[in-house]
Order: structure tokens, then sequence, then C-alpha cells
């Protein structure tokens, strides 16, 4: 047979015709009167409100080296100074693996000369057009330094207009990476932003050098790690594909409780307890349940694995009754896991398969078992640390921690609701439309409030939970909840013809919701799914009502009650607030970018 | 009866049922689908299900992989018969191929992982048997040169074959067709067409709905016509193209042909 239908073509790529700078002003800014005259009034309203927040920043009582001598405490609140290698490590390994990340999934930004040129031509007009906005009383070398950046990105950035004709030649995302790193290692070894602190609370300044060497050593090391490490993630993704890959996922599930809880909690194990009794429970989880899991996932014994998983389940959830009414003692440990066992074993048949399919998922949960008993174990385990002002986690790293723990927790929360939601069982449609719509008419405030002042009084005997736990635990059922509603929108533009074609394949519900139905909901999902996200990035500064330092609260009340810096509210909230913007405005930029990819790949 | 008809009639009586359907009835709310239908088809023989728009042949097939519900009589698949039972339905399904109208590909899979799915979460098999495979099935569809591509970047016709491709993928004992051309603009038709001459030339039991007579003259061993619900008349192609008995049968061809 012949393949008569045509194939389509990839588009030819023609080249774009280029106007001029003033060509492209006459046609879009001053193309008719009425157009002329918009162009001047939101120019004028534009640069009045730039001055007008530039008059904020500059301010005659707006004391910036409040921010500068805070900086410390605004990203790691009370942290112990002598330990403060710790915080290095941590961000070491997290960026290592970012950088791993960026490299593994070929994370491309498709950033050409053509928009280097546009963007240096841009910062540096913007950086003049702030030089003349600056108000009279503004430091003089503020006013040096924009000149400078000014003259020299725009005469850069115009040269690489004039010689690049062409103007697409893509930039590899490692020299952008490698570009940026430099530029501000320059900034930083070079710029004198001078030197600011609290040494046992005593304001030291010192202007006209430059950061201190404290500070700049451990960023030029982070910088060069996130270089070398997307550059290893290149070469390494070629080589190993989908296992690095697969690994890397796994590393972004644990690896920030392992840096929270054990780099920078540092608990001291009691080896003998560990030994004794840690080790030796874990084992029998890992061991005696993959051996049941394996037995279990053989082709044809999914009655078996679907009778024995329930009794599990009831047994479970028994054991929960009872830690409630105190029936019998038991260690929290032993009831996670074995409810966790109980669930597994329920689902074992949708991973049924030949040997090695078996091997991997009853490896997968010995590895499971293992990180989650060393997690509670260190979470259990009394720290190291000897923190002065209590919340050993504060201002930037809480925020981000929390942020992070709550979109990884609530997301898989979400979207259960939400197929509950849209389930055919009535009992399942109705707990979770219940559930969302109770939590979608509640204020986040009044949910945080409930978890961390009412949801002690009704824990188990014996099973407390800290603050941190609570708000974490309030702001995951409140995210889920709008998560869910995210995904039910995905969910809902699945066309029918899909669910019916899995089933005319014979894939089993839970297969068909997992392999076909979701990969295309979420994908639709993106954009509300990461305007979620933001929102709970945002959000987190309500942990400051129930107790926690983030950095709304330093900036809002701890700055302005230190003697040096009485009532300076305003650099702060100002800084902070750029760093809000900075975080929420990537988030929205790697979705598009995320939607795009996706897009080409399936070129629908 | 001619005397090939004849010998074509016995021949089907001798084999064994692979669908066998019995006063199957269906209803949406108050309107009636189906009127109880009675339906045999042989093992390997090519059925194809005529009739105007409404009157129950897609809903017939569809009940016949249970993506619909029959509410009354009983439809036999290879000695299975269809009840709630899960497990009944999960062995039906993935015995009988269905290809659709609007093709139904997964669009977020590449063309080689929508033929493979089914075969290693369903079937158990491995990665690498089950693409040894596709790639022969895309191969028999002619388009073994698109299995990285994705079902967006193919035509309708190529779009239709990997499909086809896919439901075979299953090793299916029976392969249902709803209307598997009449989402195709007209030149590529024929090239779908032509993979399920092949497929009826090969000894596959199918069950057809289309619109395409020419394909129905050609390759069916028997025709179905059916009209508001109902059966009106069974027979060979000669038999229906030269001589139907029914009034409703000639009016529907009068105006199809």
């Amino acid at each position: 047979m012949t393949d008569i239908a045509m194939t389509p073509q990839p588009p030819i790529a023609t080249p774009k015709a280029r106007t001029s700078p003033v060509q492209w002003v006459k046609a879009n800014l001053f193309s008719s009167i009425s157009n002329t005259i918009q162009t001047i009034v939101f120019t004028a309203i534009t640069l009045g409100l730039m001055r007008a927040l530039l008059g904020q920043v500059f301010a005659e009582d707006a004391n910036w080296s409040s921010v500068a001598t805070n900086l410390r405490l605004l990203m790691i609140y009370n942290y112990p100074a002598d330990q403060i290698i710790r915080i290095w490590f941590s961000a070491g390994v997290v960026l290592f693996a970012a950088g791993l990340s960026l490299g593994a999934w070929k994370v491309e930004p498709g950033y050409t000369i053509g928009r280097l040129g546009r963007h240096l031509v841009g910062v540096g007009a913007f950086s003049l057009v702030l030089r003349l906005l600056l108000p009279v009383h503004a430091p003089g070398a503020i006013r040096t330094w924009l000149v400078i950046v000014g003259v020299v990105s725009l005469a850069i950035g115009l040269v690489v207009r004039r010689f690049d004709v062409s103007g697409d030649r893509v930039l590899g995302f490692g020299t952008v990476l490698g570009g940026f790193s430099v530029a501000l290692l320059a900034v930083m070894w070079l710029v004198p932003f001078g030197q600011y602190g609290l040494v046992d609370g005593v304001l030291v300044a010192e202007s006209g050098t430059t950061v201190a060497s404290s500070t700049k050593v451990p960023w030029t090391i982070l910088l060069i790690i996130v270089v070398v490490s997307h550059r290893v993630g290149v070469v390494l993704g070629r080589a190993l594909g989908g296992s690095l890959r697969a690994a890397l996922a796994a590393f972004w599930v644990v690896g920030p409780a392992f840096v929270i809880f054990v780099v920078l909690r540092d608990p001291a194990f009691d080896w003998s307890h560990v030994w004794s009794t840690d080790i030796p429970l874990a084992a029998m989880f890992a061991l005696g349940g993959g051996a049941v899991i394996y037995l279990l996932a053989a082709p044809g014994r999914a009655e078996l694995a679907r009778g024995i998983g329930a009794l599990m389940l009831v047994f479970a959830l028994f054991n929960w009754i009872a830690a409630f009414f105190g029936w019998y003692p038991m260690l929290q440990k032993v009831r996670i896991s074995f409810l966790i066992f109980a669930i597994v074993v329920l689902l074992v048949p949708a991973f049924a398969g030949d040997r090695s399919t078996r091997r991997r998922v009853a490896g997968g949960w010995v590895a499971a078992i293992a990180v989650l008993h060393w997690l509670i174990t260190a979470i259990n385990t009394e720290s190291t640390l000897v923190i002065t002002a209590p919340p050993f986690l504060g201002g930037f790293v809480l925020t981000v921690g929390i942020a992070y723990y709550v979109m990884l927790a609530s997301f898989p929360l979400g979207v259960l609701l939400s197929l509950a939601r849209t389930s055919k069982l009535p009992i399942f449609r109705v707990m979770s439309t219940g559930y969302i719509e109770v939590i979608r008419g509640v204020p986040l405030i009044t949910v945080l409030f409930f978890f961390s002042i009412m949801l002690p009084l009704f824990l188990p005997k014996g099973m407390g939970i800290s603050d941190l736990a609570a708000v974490f635990a309030g702001y995951t059922v409140f995210s889920a909840a709008y998560m869910a509603e995210n995904v039910r929108g995905g969910l809902q533009s699945v066309r029918r013809g899909q669910y019916e074609a899995a089933d005319a394949l014979g894939l089993t519900t839970v297969q068909r919701t997992s392999l076909i139905v979701l990969p295309q909901a979420l994908r639709v999902s993106i954009p509300n799914l990461v305007g979620q996200a933001i929102a709970v990035f945002k959000e987190t500064s309500l942990i400051a009502i129930v107790g926690g330092f983030d950095l709304l609260r330093i900036a809002n009340s701890t700055i302005p009650n230190q003697p040096d810096f009485l009532g300076q509210k305003r650099p702060g909230l100002l800084f902070i607030s750029l760093v809000y913007f900075v975080f929420a405005y990537s988030m929205s930029k790697s979705s598009q970018r995320l939607e795009a990819r996706l897009k080409d790949a399936q070129a629908r | 009866m001619s005397i090939a008809d004849q010998a074509l009639t016995e021949d089907l009586a001798s084999r064994d049922d692979m669908i066998v359907c019995t006063g199957v009835s269906k209803w949406f709310d108050d309107f009636q689908a189906l009127k109880g239908v009675d339906v045999t088809v042989k093992d390997r023989e090519v059925m194809v299900v005529l009739g105007p728009s409404g009157s129950g042949k897609s809903t017939l097939i569809r009940c016949i992989n249970r993506l619909e519900v029959h509410q009354e009589g009983s439809i036999i698949v290879d000695g299975i018969e269809l009840t709630n039972d899960t497990r009944n339905i999960e062995r039906i399904r993935s015995e009988v191929g269905m290809v659709f109208q609007q093709f139904n590909l997964f669009p977020h899979l590449s063309v080689i992982d929508n033929i493979t799915l089914a075969p290693v979460w369903v079937r158990k098999k491995s990665k690498v048997e089950a693409e040894q495979k596709a790639m022969e099935l895309l191969e028999r569809v002619g388009i073994p040169e698109q299995a990285q591509k994705y079902p967006g970047q193919l035509s309708g016709g190529q779009q239709q074959r990997v499909a086809i491709a896919r439901s075979l993928a299953m090793e299916p004992k029976v392969m249902l067709f709803d209307e598997p051309t009449s989402a195709l603009d007209p030149e590529m038709i024929a090239e779908v067409l032509d993979v399920m001459k092949d497929l009826a030339r090969g000894g596959m039991t199918m069950m057809v709905v289309t619109h395409e007579m020419g394909f129905a003259r050609e390759v069916a061993d028997r025709l179905v016509f059916m009209e508001s619900g109902e059966v009106v008349e069974v027979g060979t192609p000669e038999h229906f193209f030269t001589n139907p008995r029914e009034e409703r049968t000639k009016l529907f061809l009068s105006q199809i042909l």
C-alpha cells in the first residue's frame, strides 16, 4: 500500500521584515491623533507613578541600611551564626539539583541574540529614565551608577543589534546562565555596596567597601555549582535519560525535606535506639512488605490483592481509632506505615506485570519506606541547634519551605479531590464537593487558626503537632480545595472519546485515569495550577498571624523594633515586595514556557 | 438464492458463533434506541451494518464492548456473557478492538506509545516486545515512518490507520468499526478502507458500521439493515443489492446508491 496522504510539512522560516525603531514608534505610538494623545497621557501617568515610587524609595527618612543590615535576618531569621555553613550547604544541594534538572530536562528558553540586544537597550534606556526621575536628595553614588549602567548596556545593546543582522541566533541555556552568573559576580565583587551587620546587637556599618567576603565567597561557589551542574545535567541526561530524570524527580520530593530536617535541624540521633528499634522496624516493613507486594503483583492475583488490601485497610483504620481512644499503645510510625502499606496493596493490581516490573515495584516500596522512616525519625528527634529566638526556621527560608511543601502536598490531594468530585460514585462526589465548597467558603486565616489552635485539642493522646506542622497542614487543606477546582476544569476539557478509547482497549479505571485522562487534564490546567502556586507563595505571609516569622513579619515588626532602626518599615516592605514579585513573576514566566513547550511537542 | 449465496450460508452456519445478540433493547431516558435486536456474527465473518442515522447501528456495536449498557436481552462475545461483572467486561474489551469515527488517539502520546500502551499495561507485555509488534503493525498499515510523531502531526487518514494498529496490537478476536471513514476527507477514505479490506482478507471477524457501499459490496459476508432500533433485513451483499425483500430496505438503498 502506498502512502497517499500528505505529510504536514514544517513551516518554512521566513525572515521577518525588520522595521527601524523610528518606523515602529510611528506605526504603534503616533499613528493617529487619538493614538498620540493616548501615548502622551499614559506615558505621563507612568512616569508620574515611577517618580512617586522613587520618592518612596529615596525618602529622606527611609534608612536603607535597615534592610542591608538585616539581610541575614530576612533570609534565615535567627539561625545560629556559627552553624551558617549548614545554610550554605543546603543552598548548594538545592542549586546543584536545580542545575542538574535544568540540564537533564533540556530546558531551553530559546533566548536569541536579537532578544539579548533588545533587553540590553531596554535596561539601558530604563536606567537613564530612572536617573532623570531621581529625587534631588538621592545619594550621588546611585546617580553615577545609573548613568554607568545605562550608557554601558545601551551601547552594548545597540552594538549587538547592529551586528547581529538576523537576530535569531539562539543562545544556549548554559550560555545564558553562565553570562548571568558572571554579571552577578562582577557586580558583587566590584560594586561598593558597603558592609552592614548587627554583631551581638551592635550595628556595624562600613560603607565604601564591596560586600563582605563571608557573603561573596559562598555566593561565588553557589553560582559556579549552578553553571557546572547544568552542564553535567546536559551530559548525564544524554547518557542516562529517563533514569536520571526519575532520580531527580524523587529528589525534588524528599530532598528539600532532607535539607530542612536533617541538614538545617541537625537531629541528635540516639543511636542505640535507632539500632534497636528504628532500623529493625523499617527493615521489617521494607522487606516484609516488599515480599508481599512482589507476590501479589503477579498477574492473576488481582482479586487476592484487593481482598487482602481491603482487610488490611480496615485493620489500619481500626489502629487509628484505637489510637484516638488510647486502647493500646503503638508507635505512630507503625500506624502510618501500616496504613500506607494497606493502600499500596490495594493498588498493587494496577502495577502487576512480569518479573522485572514486580521487582521494580517492590524496590520502589523498599526505597519509599526507607526514606519515610528515616524522615519520621529525624523529625521526632531533638535538634542539636541552640536557637536564641525559638522558631529555628524563619524569613525567606520559611516562606519558600512552606510554600514548596504546601504545593507538593496539596497537588496530589487536589487531584484526588477533583477525581472524586467528577466520579460516578455518589458518596465520593458528595464528600469531595462538600469539602471543596466548605473550604472555599472559609477565609484562609480561619483555617490557619483552626489548625494551629483547635487541631491540637482533637489529636489522640500523646500525639502533638508543632506550630510549623499545623500551619503546613492548614495551608495544604486550604490549597488542595483550590487545586481541585483547577484540575476539575482540566478534567472537563478531556473529550469523551478519550475515555471510550481507553475503555475499549481494556484499561482499568485506575490506568485510564493515570495514563490517559490526568496527563491531558493537567496539561490544560497548568496556567491555573501555577496561578494557585503563586497564590500559595504569596499567602505564606499569613504565617505571621499564627506565630511564624516570615518575610512580612520581619519587615513589618521585627526590624522597626530594633533600636537602630526604630519605625523603619518602608525600606523593608519595599524590599520584600521586590522579593515576592521576582519569584512570582519567574514562576508565571516558566509556566508560559512549559505550556509552549508542551504545545510544541504535540503540535496540536 | 443463488448457488454462491447458498454455499456461503452453509459455510457460515458451520462456524462458531463470535457475537450473539438476543433480544437486545436499550433506552436513552424515554427514547428506545434498540428494540429487541437479534444478530449473530460468526467467526471470521465480516458483517456490515447499514441504516439511516439514528437507526441504532452505532448504539448496537457500542453495546457489544459495553461502551453503552443494554437493559434487556443478552450479548455473548466469544462465549462470555456481558453482565455487570467488571471482570467479564475487562476480558471482553481486551478481546474486542474498536475503531471510532473520531479516531480518539491519545494526543499526549506519540504514535508508537499509543500502540504499545494497552499491550504493556493490559497484556503485561515487555516494552521491547510491544514496540516490535507495534512497528510490524505500522508496517502493515503503511506508515512505519510516523512512529515517533504525535497524532496532531498526522493527517486524518493516517490517524485512523494508527487507531486500527492500536486496536490490532491487543490481538483482538473481533474488530468493531464505528463509521471509520465518516470524519475523513474524501481523498483519505481509500487508504483506510484498504487497510480494512486487508484485515478482512486475513480472516478477522469484523462488524462494521459504514456508509461505504462499495466496501460493503466487496468485503462483507453479510449485511444487516437497521431502522429505528430494529433489524429490518439480514442477507448477503448479492441479495441486498440485487433484490432486497423489504420495502424499507429498497427505499434506503435507492436513496444512498
